[in-house]
């Protein structure tokens, strides 16, 4: 079986799963009372930050790798999971505005999580401008990885900010801040939803780090024959 | 007892746009993959067309 194959396995797989985790989102938990059906926001708001977390964490790897080895592939993994992690996290801070919206009657607030996973947003967009603004690949490369290393530090900020600061979001694990106002509680099938849709977010990070690295290989190929064709 | 219990709120609305944003964002990552990727694939008929006429 060729990688090719592998990752069109993959794809199916993924599609499979998102229609899975769709059809226990709508079918299988229940209604929150409260809230009413936004709270079904929660089963992909929560994994899509657990995705973008991973993505992040993988720029920091590959950052690493990269200052150690100076090998390209590094680099390129660092501007792929930039990619699909800036992805990820804006579906992350989107659908907590439209969450927002209802369960603190206003889209937007300083809340320490929703600037801090902003900030964490900006930061990783100027990652790609940083990358943008640089012509010499192995210069580029060079402060790319170490921006990455450094962009990681508002991964922990973002996710710790509900527990070191007075918040009204609300905290799903860890030790509870005794000033945060917000809190959740859930039902086994909504738990069982839940971990279904991590997994599934999971997956979905693997499978678009896997197409977009596939996409850098052949931006690769095609810097080669440039480079073959002008040095011919 | 249960009579006396409030329905849920209506909060419809901002469910579809919570997953109206789900599912749009990564169907645009995977259309600019699919776009950037049919651009190189031309560029490397294109490239591979230029050596076979300078040969």
């Amino acid at each position: 079986m060729t990688a090719n194959r592998y990752l069109q396995t993959l794809n199916v797989i993924t599609a499979l799963l998102m229609i899975a985790a769709t059809a226990l989102v709508f079918l299988y938990a229940p209604t929150e009372s409260s809230m009413g059906q936004v709270q079904r926001i929660f089963y992909f708001h929560v994994p899509s930050g657990w995705g973008a977390g991973l993505a992040f964490l993988t720029t920091l790897v590959a950052g690493l790798g990269y200052l150690r080895t100076r090998q390209p592939f590094w680099d390129r993994l660092g501007l792929a999971s930039v990619e699909v992690g800036l992805t990820l996290a804006l579906m992350n801070v989107a659908s907590g505005a439209a969450w927002g919206c209802v369960a603190w009657n206003s889209c937007w607030n300083w809340d320490p999580r929703l600037v801090t996973a902003s900030i964490a947003c900006l930061a990783y967009v100027a990652y790609l401008m940083l990358r943008a603004g640089i012509a010499d690949p192995e210069r580029r490369a060079r402060f790319a990885a170490v921006y990455g290393i450094i962009a990681f530090i508002s991964v922990p900020i973002t996710y710790y900010s509900i527990q070191l600061a007075r918040s009204i979001h609300p905290l799903m694990f860890g030790p509870n801040n005794p000033n945060a106002e917000g809190d959740s509680s859930l039902t086994p099938r909504m738990l069982q939803t839940f971990f279904f849709c991590l997994f599934t977010f999971t997956v979905l990070f693997v499978d678009l780090m896997w197409n977009r690295m596939r996409l850098e290989r052949l931006t690769e190929r095609v810097e080669q024959l440039k480079a073959k064709w002008l040095s011919a | 007892m249960v009579l006396l219990q409030e329905a849920p709120p209506d909060t419809l609305v901002y469910m579809l746009v919570g997953y109206a944003v789900f599912f749009g964002l990564p169907l645009l990552f995977i259309l600019s993959l699919w776009w950037r990727q049919r651009n190189l694939e031309k560029d490397v008929e294109v490239l591979d067309e230029l050596r076979k006429e300078k040969r």
